[in-house]
C-alpha cells in the first residue's frame, strides 16, 4: 500500500489498479487523509448541472498502482456546492419504493426457471408469488414446477387463461433457450 | 502506510489531533475492538505536524467527501468489501462522525467474494434488507450517474427528470423571458416549388380529380351527381353569351368599391390605414356589433312601403326591419336595410357591412315579397316556378350567389307582404315590369350601390321584358344578375292581387350563411333542399359563384317556410 496521499491532489487524472483487481481511471474530486477516502469521478472537467458521471470512493489504501494521467483543475465549483436536501430524500424514497416493487418481483428461493416463468406471465397478467407458487391475479396459483398442470384455482375462464399463457411461455422460452426444462 | 487499524485515543484527551473524540457508536456491529474506535486520527501515522496541516485540508476534504457522499443518498450503489463480496443496494447513510462506514438499504450480496470461486450468489436469491458495512470492510463504493455538479432545476410536478418528457411549464421554467424578434418565414431555396397546394393548369382550371384519384387509389366508385345540387347547366347555343354575361356581372361586383375591410382586402383596394384596426378587426372571425346592434333578421320582409302600398297590399311590416339574409347581421350595413323611405328591401346575402342600399329609383322591391307572396299563392307556384327558371338555369359562376342568397332570404323568411297573397300567377305586365327593376336590385349583391344594380336590374329587366313578357317579378329575381332570366319562361303570369290577404311574416328567415368564412356572398351552405316554401321558382338554382356551394332551390309549393331559423334571429311567430 502506497502512501500516495501527497499525490492525491484534486484536479489530477490518475489511472489505477485496487488489490482486489479493478482497473479504473478518473479524476480525483476529493481526497479525505483521515479516513482515507479518495473520491474519483470518471470523465475529466467539471460536471455541469445534471451532468452524470460515474463515481468511486474509495479507500486509498486498497490501491496496489497508480500513475498520473493528467493535471487538471477543481471539478467541484466550491460555490457551486449546493445540497438539495428535499430533492435528495425524494430520491431515495422514490428509489426505495421502486426497489420494493422489484423485490416483489423476485421469487426467493425459487429456480432461475421459475423466475422467468414469472417475469414472463407478469408481462401481461398481474402476479405474485407467494412462497415459491405464483399467484395469477390473486386467485390462480401455479405451483412448482409450474406446468399447466399445476394451474389451480381461480374462475374456470381465468384457470384457463392461465394455462394457456404458461403453455405458451414455456413454449418461447424453450424455444429461445433449449434446455431450459 | 497508514494502517487501518484504528486508532485509540486515550479518552482523557479533549481532541485527537484537533478531532473531538467520539465515540463509535453501532457501526461498526459485533466487531470488538470496534467499541474502543475513536476518530481516526486523521493522519493514521503521521506526525502531529502534519495533522495540523492536513487538519486544515482534512476539513476541506472532509467537506468534499461529505458532500460526495450526501450527493450518494438514494443511489443505487455496489459497495465493495476486503473480501471480495459485492453488495448492491440503495445508499441510506454514512457515518460522516467517524470512518464513514455505510449503511445500504434493499441490499444484496450479488457478488460472495468469500465462497470459494467467487461465483456470482444469483442462485442464492434473498431478500433485500438493510445491510450495514463497517468501514473497516469497506473498500470502495461505486456509484453510476451521479450529478456531482448538482441535479436539474426541478421540473414542477412529478420532478420529473427524463428530457424526453419535457411539459410546457418545464421547458418555460427554464427560459427565461426572452423575447425574441419574429422573422416572417420565408421559405428555404429551392422549396417553394413544392408549396403548390393546388394543381392548376395554365387556364387556372383545377387538373387535380379527387373522384379519379379515390376510384385509383381505393377502389372507390363516387355516386356524386352534380345535377342533383345544382342547377344542370344546359350547354346550349346560349351558353357562351351567358357566360358572358355572368363574368362581366361578377367583374363588376368584384371591382366594386367597397367599405367593408374585408372585401376591401380581398379586392386589394385600400381602404386607408386605419390605425384601429388591428389584426383582430381584421381577421377575426368575431363580429362585434357596431353600432348597428339591432340584429337585423328575416322577419318582416321590409316589404317597403311604397311599393306595396302601390299594390294595394295590406303589410303588416315594420318597414324598419331588414331583411337579414346573412346570418350574421349584426353589422351595420348589414344587408337588410329595409328601408323605410326608400321602401326599398334590399337583401344582402352576406353578412358583409354595407352601406345602406339607398336606391331611391329602384327600389329593390322587396323580392321577397314578391316570392313570398308567390309562395302564399299556391296556384302561382308551379307556373311561376316553370316560367321563371327555366331561363336562368344558365347562371353561370360568375352569377353572384347573392342571387340564390336573395331567393333564399325573403321567401323563406316571412312573407312580408302578406299581400303577396294577392299575387295571383299571372302577373299583369305593369306591375312585372315595374316590380321588375326593383326586384332586381336586391337580389344584386348587398354592396352594389344603387346604380349598379339598377343598371343590371334595368338590364336584366329589359331582358326579361324581352324574353319574357310578363314573366313575373320573381321571375326576375332568379335572374337578378344574368341577363337571362333562370325563371320558367313557361310559368303562369303572375298577376298582382291586390286584395290579397295580409300575411304576418312567419318564423325561419333562412340566413343565409355562417359569417366569416365566406368572405362575401356565401350560399346557405347548409341547406341543400332549402325549404323555401311555395312561390320559389323551380330550379333556381345558383351555381357555385363563390365559394362553391351550389344550393339547389327545391320550393315546395305549399310548405311553409321554415325549417331555417337564423340561430341568433328573433323567432318569428309562424303564421
Amino acid at each position: 500500500m502506497e502512501a500516495g496521499g501527497e499525490e492525491f491532489a484534486i484536479g489530477v487524472v490518475i489511472s489505477a489498479k485496487t488489490t482486489l483487481g479493478e482497473e479504473f481511471e478518473g479524476q480525483i474530486v476529493a481526497f479525505d487523509r483521515p479516513s482515507k477516502l479518495l473520491v474519483i469521478h470518471e470523465g475529466v472537467g467539471r460536471a455541469e448541472r445534471g451532468e452524470r458521471r460515474n463515481v468511486r470512493v474509495l479507500k486509498a489504501n486498497y490501491i496496489r498502482e497508480f500513475s498520473v494521467v493528467s493535471k487538471g483543475d477543481d471539478p467541484l465549483d466550491p460555490a457551486g456546492c449546493m445540497l438539495d436536501l428535499d430533492a435528495i430524500y425524494a430520491r431515495e424514497e422514490a428509489a426505495l419504493r421502486q426497489a420494493e416493487i422489484d423485490a416483489e418481483r423476485i421469487g426467493v428461493g425459487v429456480t432461475p426457471e421459475a423466475q422467468s416463468i414469472f417475469d414472463a406471465l407478469s408481462k401481461t397478467l398481474p402476479v405474485q408469488w407467494d412462497k415459491t407458487d405464483i399467484v395469477v391475479m390473486k386467485e390462480v396459483r401455479v405451483r412448482s414446477p409450474y406446468m399447466p398442470e399445476n394451474v389451480s384455482g381461480g374462475t374456470a375462464a381465468a384457470n384457463e387463461r392461465v394455462k394457456k399463457v404458461i403453455d405458451f411461455e414455456r413454449k418461447r422460452l424453450h424455444a429461445r433457450v433449449p434446455g431450459l426444462s | 502506510m497508514m494502517s487501518h487499524q484504528q486508532h485509540m485515543a486515550p479518552p482523557s484527551r479533549g481532541s485527537v489531533n484537533g478531532f473531538p473524540h467520539r465515540k463509535l457508536e453501532k457501526e461498526s456491529s459485533g466487531r470488538h475492538d470496534n467499541k474502543t474506535n475513536l476518530v481516526r486520527s486523521s493522519s493514521g501515522g503521521l506526525s502531529g505536524a502534519e495533522n495540523g496541516i492536513i487538519l486544515g485540508h482534512g476539513s476541506h476534504s472532509r467537506d468534499r467527501l461529505i458532500y460526495v457522499l450526501t450527493q450518494l443518498i438514494g443511489h443505487h450503489v455496489d459497495v465493495h468489501v476486503k473480501n471480495g463480496s459485492i453488495i448492491s443496494g440503495i445508499f441510506h447513510a454514512t457515518n460522516s462522525d467517524k470512518d464513514f462506514g455505510v449503511v445500504l438499504k434493499m441490499a444484496q450480496v450479488i457478488k460472495d467474494g468469500s465462497t470459494k470461486g467467487q461465483r456470482y450468489a444469483a442462485d442464492i436469491i434473498k431478500k433485500p434488507e438493510t445491510m450495514i458495512i463497517p468501514a473497516r470492510e469497506l473498500v470502495q463504493v461505486f456509484a453510476k450517474d451521479v450529478a456531482l455538479g448538482g441535479d436539474e432545476l426541478p421540473k414542477g410536478p412529478g420532478h420529473d427528470k427524463r428530457k424526453d418528457l419535457l411539459i410546457d411549464s418545464a421547458i418555460s421554467r427554464t427560459h427565461y423571458l426572452e423575447e425574441r424578434e419574429l422573422e416572417r418565414w420565408a421559405p428555404d431555396e429551392g422549396d417553394s416549388e413544392c408549396i403548390e397546394l393546388e394543381k392548376y393548369d395554365r387556364k387556372g382550371n383545377r387538373s387535380w380529380d379527387q373522384f379519379e384519384t379515390n376510384a385509383a387509389l381505393f377502389g372507390v366508385k363516387s355516386t356524386f351527381n352534380e345535377e342533383i345540387y345544382t342547377t344542370k347547366l344546359e350547354r346550349g347555343p346560349h351558353m357562351r353569351e351567358l357566360e358572358k354575361h355572368a363574368s362581366r356581372i361578377a367583374r363588376e361586383i368584384e371591382g366594386e368599391d367597397t367599405k367593408d375591410i374585408h372585401l376591401a382586402e380581398e379586392r386589394g383596394l385600400f381602404l386607408g390605414d386605419d390605425l384601429d384596426h388591428d389584426e383582430e378587426i381584421k381577421y377575426s372571425a368575431v363580429r362585434r356589433d357596431t353600432d348597428n346592434s339591432k340584429y337585423k333578421s328575416f322577419t318582416n320582409v321590409p316589404s317597403s312601403t311604397h311599393h306595396v302600398d302601390s299594390f294595394n297590399r295590406t303589410v303588416n311590416i315594420d318597414p324598419k326591419d331588414s331583411l337579414a339574409c346573412s346570418s350574421t347581421m349584426g353589422e351595420e350595413s348589414s344587408s337588410y336595410t329595409f328601408d323605410n323611405t326608400d321602401s326599398s328591401a334590399i337583401i344582402q346575402a352576406n353578412n358583409v357591412s354595407q352601406p345602406k342600399f339607398d336606391d331611391p329609383s329602384n327600389k329593390p322591391f322587396s323580392v321577397g315579397e314578391n316570392r313570398l307572396d308567390k309562395k302564399l299563392s299556391k296556384d302561382n307556384n308551379e307556373s311561376l316556378d316553370n316560367r321563371k327558371l327555366q331561363p336562368e338555369n344558365n347562371l353561370s359562376a360568375g352569377v353572384r350567389p347573392l342571387i340564390s342568397e336573395g331567393l333564399d332570404g325573403p321567401p323563406s323568411s316571412s312573407q312580408p307582404s302578406s299581400s303577396g297573397q294577392g299575387f295571383k300567377s299571372p302577373e299583369t305586365p305593369d306591375s312585372t315590369v315595374s316590380v321588375k327593376p326593383s326586384v332586381m336590385e336586391p337580389m344584386t349583391s348587398s354592396q352594389r350601390p344603387g346604380s349598379s344594380t339598377s343598371s343590371t336590374s334595368e338590364r336584366i329587366a329589359a331582358n326579361s321584358v324581352a324574353s319574357a313578357p310578363g314573366l313575373s317579378p320573381s321571375s326576375s329575381i332568379g335572374s337578378l344578375t344574368s341577363e337571362k332570366s333562370t325563371l320558367n319562361p313557361n310559368a303562369k303570369e303572375f298577376k298582382l292581387n291586390p286584395n290579397a290577404k295580409s300575411f304576418t311574416p312567419s318564423v325561419s328567415l333562412r340566413p343565409p350563411n355562417p359569417p366569416a368564412s365566406d368572405a362575401s356572398y356565401y350560399y346557405p351552405n347548409n341547406m341543400p333542399a332549402a325549404p323555401l316554401g311555395p312561390g320559389l321558382p323551380v330550379g333556381m338554382t345558383f351555381p357555385p359563384a363563390y365559394g362553391g356551394q351550389p344550393v339547389m332551390y327545391n320550393p315546395q309549393p305549399g310548405t311553409p317556410p321554415q325549417g331555417y331559423m337564423h340561430p341568433a334571429g328573433p323567432q318569428v311567430r309562424k303564421l
